[in-house]
């Protein structure tokens, strides 16, 4: 065979089955396939093709969709679709038989198939086992071209004399190619606690048994004996389904024993009634976290008012410990800004072993950013130590990635200070040493000094209350490119130090302005369809030429920030509370401002891009270089690829819509 | 490059003796009036030393055949020619194609003579026609005494009528066949040799007919 069909050989060679094959079989093996194109948008299989084929996708992409129309797979390069030939040949179960749309061959179509494989009667298949008992005609698979693509295909009577010839080809069509492939799909969006830690358990996940309950009016010698028989350390206390107290070892022991109280006395009287209780959704991590803050070692768990369980130190054990709680711990004894830095030194180590333990790009940004408001509050509390307590109550608001808990390794520092309004002109000397301070330790600690000054140490940003008020009276009433610059600072606030609740009532203004003053919200909606996806006339990656990133993308500002930005206007035409973006999206679709279709989707493709920007990180930390927001396509498989290119296109979807619904050019 | 007419394949066929070009002039060229999707098509490149048909050479010829809109593996060909005199340095860095290799390569008269074999009753597809279409002519001309006709498509000729039609500006390097092959999705090969250009002019083809048509067909003309 002539040598110039080694390209395509090494493509054959690089998948399976194929690379089971012998060197001789191998070198044949090109001449045997003919090449088809397929523009985006075509059926597949297409109907034109005469005979029944094997196809493999060499370039492009292909949803697979079952009788109902359910999407149950997606063939990406290099993949294989021998459905139709499967199901002629010799009835072994491919989970999708059918000569789905071969339309000149209808006879392969072979669905009275009796000859079962074990497959079919797996209930994982849920395919076949959604609807009825019976043995059914097996669903048929048929798909659309997502992308323009290019296929190798080759008939399936070539396909069943390479199967006969070679055993082990043969061999490995036995199994199911939709569950094959959901299971690869599967695998990429959905790292499950079976690969990860705290970072992607739940904290219902986490619960091992059924909780431990009695009334609060029993003794306190029947609750320690019923803590003894069932061997637990703390026991719930319920009052008519509610929970209104926990008891624990420690709470036996010096506020009974210790203190010689009768245990004839009603438990509720050793209890601890103000209860911190978490989110049955709430990830590990958090739960964990909480419990470290808070210095408690049992923490119950709650849906809405249900109580679910109790999570205990020794929950976590069986977990590999995570840094990243411990980082926590240490922050909160450290006695400095170097000890402080110390501890900051090893956030990009956190955030390497995050993801490689399967964290998402939400979970990493929720233990960043966790990891940065306990350094600011240490920071905080540091200073306060120094200059003594405040003159009037005031309130440390951060703005940004941080507000939104989506901060990667270290970014910059964005924050300000809103004061008590009985502040007298003197007190601003105390708030400044107090920014001063907190702002140098961070830059310290790596959250370099905001470019823009967006500071609380800038005196603009370091202002009482009604200052504060007129500042967002103004950028909503008479929107302007300033406005519109800061938005993503100061429409983005939270209050991280605020112990008498200074933030709410400006929050609440806020709301209230913005909500439903179109042309507000139509500047906001032309800066948020200003970075738009890096995609092409024909779907392809829009790459950087030249420079020191060449034929990269910015996956940050043309990924992640396009859907924070679309998520900031949901939430503020809407006048909803939440700032995190994935918070957002959640609630505006229950509103008018989102469908709930569009706001799922933006949420998948929020944590995919947020995911692939942080893993790209991950590695170049991990290589000893500086994280960067610039990947290359071919870093990328060619599934994520695809996942990618059907995230981008569903942003510039999105921002279309909204682009129109505010006629947003008027104001770009 | 006007496409030749059937009076013109039969005045030709009159003309010649006995011969591949005048068996090549016995098939009747395909209509233009056919539905392109039912038409043969065989997609060419070659490498030359230069690109003055008069005194540069043919170093090697890579084809593959397009049969109802699919590109045929089993058809495809490469052809090293035994060449005369020494390689320009400059083109063998382009071709990797060195004086022993050629030395050893086939006669020109070998390769044409099964080139026109694959090439009669069919139409001719490449990517800047002009170059395969005048050193093909000219060996015709040097062998069997006569020129070579042939039913064209050239494939950047296509690419710019489409930006053209569509009124995107467009930069001379855009019309290259890696770029256009990267705008539809298609695989960019390592080697730089004539049958993988043939091959990828056959893609970009595929691709470029698959935009063009509606799912009604088209005639065969309106691509020459």
């Amino acid at each position: 065979m002539d040598v110039e069909l080694i390209e395509i050989q090494e493509f054959l060679a690089k998948h399976p089955p194929f690379e089971q094959l012998p060197t001789e079989a191998l070198e044949q093996l090109p001449r045997q396939f003919t090449v088809r194109y397929l523009k985006r948008g075509s059926a597949f299989p297409p109907a034109d093709d005469q005979a029944a084929h094997l196809y493999i996708l060499r370039r492009g992409a292909i949803e697979l969709r079952d009788a109902e129309g359910e999407l149950v797979g997606k063939l990406a390069e290099g993949d294989l679709f021998s459905d139709v030939c499967l199901s002629g040949v010799d009835g072994s179960d491919t989970g999708g038989g059918g000569s789905a749309g071969s339309g000149g061959s209808g006879s392969e179509s072979n669905t009275g198939n009796s000859s079962e494989s074990k497959d079919s009667s797996d209930p994982s298949n849920n395919n076949a086992g959604k609807r009825t008992g019976k043995p059914k005609p097996k669903p048929k698979l048929s798909g659309e071209t997502v992308e323009d693509s290019l296929l190798y295909s080759m008939t399936c009577a070539h396909f069943e004399q390479l199967g006969s010839a070679h055993p082990e080809f043969a061999e490995y069509f036995d199994g199911s190619t939709t569950t094959r492939l959901r299971k690869a799909l599967d695998a990429f969006t959905e790292p499950t606690a079976a690969t990860g830690g705290l970072m992607t358990v739940s904290a219902r996940d986490l619960l091992r048994r059924t909780p431990i309950k009695a009334s609060p009016d029993i003794s306190i010698r029947e609750a320690a004996r019923i803590m003894s028989d069932e061997r637990v350390s703390a026991l719930l206390l319920m009052k008519d389904e509610r929970l209104s107290g926990i008891i624990t070892d420690r709470d036996l022991r010096n506020r009974c024993v210790a203190t010689g109280l009768s245990t004839e006395q009603p438990v509720r009287e050793i209890m601890t009634a103000t209860l911190s209780t978490i989110d049955a959704d709430a990830l590990g991590f958090e739960a964990l976290l909480q419990m470290t803050r808070l210095n408690v070692h049992h923490l119950p768990v709650v849906d809405g008012k249900r109580l679910l369980g109790m999570l205990s130190t020794s929950d976590f054990m069986r977990f590999q410990s995570t840094s990243g709680v411990y980082l926590v711990g240490d922050i909160h004894k450290a006695e400095s800004v170097a000890a402080l830095e110390a501890i900051s030194d090893k956030v990009p180590e956190l955030q390497v072993q995050l993801i490689s333990s399967g964290a998402t790009g939400g979970h990493v940004g929720q233990a960043v950013s966790a990891i940065t408001d306990a350094i600011t509050k240490r920071l905080l509390e540091l200073a306060e130590a120094e200059l003594g307590p405040p003159p009037v109550p005031y309130a440390w608001l951060v703005g940004g990635s941080q507000a939104r808990r989506e901060q990667s390794s270290h970014s910059d520092q964005d924050n300000a200070l809103l004061i008590a309004d009985n502040m007298s002109k003197d007190d601003d000397h105390y708030f400044r040493q107090l920014a001063e301070r907190v702002n140098d330790g961070l830059n310290a600690c790596g959250y370099i000094y905001c470019p823009g000054e967006v500071m609380a140490k800038t005196a603009n940003w370091r202002q009482p209350l009604a200052t504060w008020q007129q500042y967002f009276e103004h950028w909503i009433k008479r929107p302007d490119p300033k406005a519109l610059m800061l938005a993503s600072v100061f429409f983005d606030l939270r209050a991280l130090h605020d112990p008498t609740g200074l933030f709410d009532g400006l929050h609440e203004l806020v709301l209230e302005l913005s909500r439903d003053n179109r042309i507000f919200i139509a500047y906001m909606a032309a800066n948020a369809i200003k970075h738009r996806p890096p995609l092409g006339f024909f779907r392809n990656f829009v790459l950087i030429h030249g420079g020191d990133h060449n034929q990269t993308f910015d996956i940050k500002h043309r990924g992640t920030v396009p859907i924070i930005d679309l998520a900031r206007v949901y939430a503020l035409s809407s006048g909803l509370a939440p700032i995190n973006t994935i918070e957002r999206l959640e609630a505006a679709s229950e509103t008018a401002a989102l469908s709930h279709d569009g706001g799922a989707n933006l949420i998948d493709a929020f944590e995919l891009i947020n995911t692939l920007r942080i893993r790209h990180q991950a590695s170049q930390l991990r290589n000893g270089e500086k994280a960067d927001n610039f990947l290359a396509p071919e870093q990328l498989s060619p599934l994520e690829r695809g996942h990618l290119k059907d995230a981008f296109l569903l942003i510039d979807r999105m921002q279309e819509t909204l682009g129109q619904r505010y006629q947003a050019g008027r104001f770009g | 490059m006007r496409s030749p007419s059937e009076g013109r394949r039969r005045h030709c066929l009159r003309q010649l003796d006995a011969g591949p070009l005048r068996e090549y002039f016995g098939r009747p060229f395909p209509s233009p009036a056919l539905d392109y999707r039912c038409v043969d098509y065989v997609a060419l490149d070659l490498e030359t030393t230069g690109l003055d048909h008069r005194q540069d050479q043919i170093l090697s010829v890579g084809w593959v055949v397009i049969r109802g809109q699919r590109i045929d593996l089993a058809s495809a060909r490469h052809r090293l020619l035994r060449c005369e005199g020494d390689i320009p340095a400059e083109t063998a860095v382009i071709h990797q194609i060195t004086d022993d290799e050629a030395a050893a390569g086939l006669r020109q008269g070998r390769v044409l003579r099964e080139l026109l074999g694959v090439l009669a009753g069919r139409v001719l597809i490449a990517h800047h026609a002009k170059i395969e279409l005048s050193f093909l002519d000219a060996a015709c001309r040097e062998l069997y005494g006569g020129g070579l006709l042939v039913r064209c498509v050239d494939t950047e000729v296509l690419a710019r009528r489409t930006f053209e039609r569509r009124n995107i500006p467009f930069r001379p390097s855009e019309l290259r066949l890696h770029a256009l092959c990267e705008r539809y999705n298609l695989p960019r090969y390592r080697a730089h040799n004539a049958f993988y250009d043939a091959l990828a002019a056959a893609e970009l083809f595929l691709a470029q007919v698959a935009y063009r048509d509606n799912g009604n067909g088209f005639r065969l003309g309106d691509l020459l």
